[in-house]
């Protein structure tokens, strides 16, 4: 087996035209690392990968490889140690699958030198190993998107180098491809091969990467294992969406499940809706509420709530408690304090015990205000009463003092929007008395 | 799935098909060079026209006794070999040009002409008619040395003005040498408008031609064409990289700014030389590659010996026919080669029925 090298960049700042696409970056590649770089569009992740690779010259800064500096080391000794596959690549002219791939022999070959045995067995191997063995004999510009993309992938295999980078390799995959040439690469890093690889999918990145490098605008914004990075704020911050992260159930890695953005959450000027809810109670609510153009709100919720996180992920207000704990009475007052700014109060269907009671008298009290209060039934009040009665009492109450309750989620929907509509329906607290 | 054994087979069966194509063009050229010598308004023997020629060669020569008469071997030797010589070189050189140019810019419409090279050698050799100048050197006379000089001209600064931050793109090239072609080419018109008299020459060195082909001629562009062509068939591989695109051709170990400096070096001073003889000859750097791509198939190591071969053949066979036809009157050699070669290249495109490029 080959001795592998270790590619290393300090503090590389690079640019096309004046302004730096990568300012200060840094990376250590050792044999059997796998790396994954991920960011928004314009983030500077290819042109990083270009500096690695030999193509972009940094500005300031430098990038080792096996400790010399790889802009001063001959095109062909660098070929023989880096592979690179790019974005797009351009297969022009009928040369066959099998020849393109014998091109990534050429820094092995000499000037005259023909493939050899050796270089075919090479051009095999990868070719099986990129599912592309069957086209040998077929040429390149006959071939489909994805094809192509893997016959390029074969290509830097072939050229049998201790360190690979890949640039969204899986972009014109089919989802089969993309989890096989991970699969691969997560096999051939275990045998000490160095794989950085620019991605899109946070979730495949989370799966197989060991390491990850999320960048913006040119910069290192976050680094380190996946549990590490990828974070609901780190998304939000970078991408800009909101997202709930979740373990995967069969690896335990990081599963990312991103929420439709909601640019209006803040400040919009519908109608005021303050959610009660809790568990997993009012998480899709309080999309479809944002989705209909309220200002939603929620509380009170324990943090680490399947709700509040949703909420916390969505930039909802809400008024929240510590974990597992009772809702306090600072706590209760605050959820007044917002619901006394609400035009009306949804009650999803959740679970009322103990520790949660007070948000119901909290519905009652918004009642005595003269807001509009809908009551989520989809399961009866007894099932989800776990204080012995006590909270089947306040619902009553509820009902009895004009809180409307539904059986389905889009009516719910349909009336709190109709009745935003309506005249009458200001914001502020309204005298006791004036609902209908 | 097939084995390793039957895949190298097959590869090996295509190189070998690629490689008996390049020898059928060495042989075809050759007959085509002994026929066309031959051929002409004073009618010489095949047999014989060969004999004069191989009494030329060393040692050969001693085994052959001359039964020919003195006038006969004046006109293979000293008007016909040197102008089918001449035909030879310049459709090597125009068509070894065009490959490159079409590699190197990955666009099938390039010919030997894009960087400048062609409207800069009119405008040098339109400048030699219109002042008259006269000086000549090493049997060159001043057409030829100042198309040569103008046609270097033209694609070094076409170089100069595409280059920035010590690196030339591919499209800023394309795009300097059209428009810089276009402005010379204005001028060439302009002096042609102004001079009158002089016009004449001018429009006919512009179409293009052999007639005036000697062994002078013959021996200053030898060494261009010859090294022209020994390096671009070096160089092969890496033109097969290029095709990859400029960042992928460096990842698998070429030295892209350095090569593409060489082989617009080399292309440039082999158009250069083929031009300053023989004037603006259009279609054999444009079309030949693609016929020869036909045959050989995309990779340059086949490619360019096979542009080279083809080349010279296509070009032979133009000029004899623009001799011979209406003899004792000549046609502009570029009339023939549009007239004959475009309606075949359109045949082998539709009898393929497959993209070329």
């Amino acid at each position: 087996m080959k001795e592998w090298k270790v590619l290393e960049a300090r503090g590389v700042h690079a640019a096309y035209d004046g302004e730096d696409v990568v300012a200060g970056l840094g990376l250590v590649v050792r044999p059997g690392d796998f790396i994954g770089i991920l960011g928004p569009n314009g983030s500077g992740k290819t042109s990083f990968l270009k500096a690695l690779s030999r193509a972009l010259r940094p500005r300031e800064g430098v990038v080792l490889l096996g400790g010399e500096d790889i802009y001063s080391l001959p095109a062909r000794q660098v070929a023989r140690e880096l592979a690179m596959v790019p974005q797009e690549s351009q297969l022009a002219f009928g040369f066959t699958a099998l020849e393109v791939v014998l091109m990534g022999r050429n820094p092995h070959l000499g000037r005259l030198q023909g493939a050899g045995p050796r270089d075919l067995e090479a051009a095999r191997l990868a070719m099986e190993r990129a599912n592309v063995w069957h086209l040998a004999d077929r040429p390149v510009t006959e071939l489909s998107g994805g094809e192509r993309q893997r016959v390029i992938i074969a290509q830097a295999l072939a050229q049998e180098t201790g360190l690979l980078l890949l640039d969204e390799p899986t972009q014109h995959l089919d989802i089969n491809h993309q989890l096989s040439l991970l699969d691969l690469l997560s096999g051939m890093c275990g045998q000490g091969l160095a794989v950085i690889m620019v991605m899109h999918d946070v979730n495949l990145a989370s799966q197989y990467c060991r390491q990850l490098i999320i960048m913006r605008r040119g910069r290192e914004f976050a680094r380190g294992t996946p549990t590490e990075v990828l974070t609901a704020p780190n998304l939000r911050e970078v991408f800009g969406v909101g997202a709930i992260v979740t373990r995967h159930a069969v690896t335990e890695k990081p599963h990312v499940i991103f929420l439709p953005p909601s640019g209006e959450a803040a400040g919009a000027p519908g109608p005021r809706v303050h959610l009660v809810c809790g568990g997993a109670s009012g998480a899709s609510l309080m999309r479809e509420l944002l989705e209909a153009g309220c200002y939603v709100s929620a509380g009170v919720l324990n943090l680490g709530d399947g709700d509040a996180e949703v909420g916390s992920a969505l930039g909802l207000r809400m008024v929240t408690e510590s974990p597992f704990s009772r809702v306090s009475p600072q706590a209760h007052a605050a959820n007044l304090e917002v619901i006394r700014v609400s035009d009306a109060v949804v009650v999803s269907d959740l679970h009322v015990g103990p520790g949660n009671l007070v948000n119901l008298e909290a519905a009652l009290q918004a009642l005595r205000w003269g807001k509009r209060v809908y009551l989520l039934s989809l399961r009866s009040i007894e099932e989800r009463d776990h204080t012995g009665g006590e909270a089947t009492a306040i619902y009553r109450r509820l009902l009895e003092e004009g809180a409307v309750e539904m059986r389905d989620r889009e009516a719910l929907l349909s009336v709190v929007k109709a009745a935003a509509v309506a005249p009458g329906a200001g914001s502020g607290p309204r005298p006791a008395g004036s609902r209908e | 799935m097939e084995g390793t054994l039957t895949i190298s087979q097959r590869l090996a069966a295509l190189q070998r098909r690629r490689a008996t194509v390049l020898v059928a063009l060495g042989l075809l050229l050759l007959l085509v060079v002994v026929v066309a010598v031959a051929l002409g308004a004073v009618n010489v023997p095949l047999l014989t026209s060969a004999r004069i020629i191989l009494k030329r060669l060393p040692l050969l020569g001693r085994l052959l006794d001359a039964t020919w008469s003195p006038t006969e071997e004046t006109i293979i030797l000293s008007v016909r070999l040197p102008r089918v010589m001449l035909a030879l070189l310049v459709g090597m050189g125009l068509a070894v040009a065009g490959a490159i140019f079409q590699g190197l810019f990955r666009n099938p419409m390039a010919d030997p002409s894009i960087i400048g090279s062609s409207q800069g050698a009119a405008l040098g050799a339109t400048i030699a008619f219109f002042f008259g100048i006269n000086v000549g050197w090493g049997g060159l006379s001043a057409v030829p040395l100042f198309a040569f000089a103008g046609s270097m001209g033209a694609v070094i600064l076409v170089y100069v003005i595409a280059r920035s931050g010590g690196r030339v793109s591919i499209s800023s090239l394309l795009l300097v040498g059209i428009a810089l072609s276009s402005f010379l080419a204005s001028i060439v018109s302009l002096l042609m408008v102004v001079s009158e008299d002089r016009m004449h020459n001018i429009f006919f060195w512009l179409m293009g031609g052999l007639g005036t082909g000697n062994w002078d001629m013959v021996l200053a562009v030898l060494p261009f064409v010859v090294s022209g062509s020994a390096v671009s068939i070096f160089c092969g591989k890496d033109l097969n990289l290029l095709l990859l695109g400029e960042d992928r051709a460096a990842q698998l170990g070429l030295e892209v700014e350095r090569f593409k400096w060489l082989m617009i070096g080399v292309a440039s001073l082999v158009v250069g030389a083929a031009v300053s003889v023989s004037g603006i000859i259009g279609f054999v750097g444009l079309m030949t590659p693609h016929i020869v791509r036909l045959l050989t198939g995309p990779d340059h190591r086949y490619l360019i010996p096979g542009s080279i071969l083809g080349g010279g053949l296509f070009l032979v066979l133009a000029d004899t026919l623009a001799r011979t036809v209406i003899a004792p009157n000549e046609l502009p050699v570029g009339i023939v080669t549009a007239f004959f070669g475009a309606p075949f290249f359109i045949y082998l495109l539709k009898r393929r029925k497959r993209a070329i490029i």
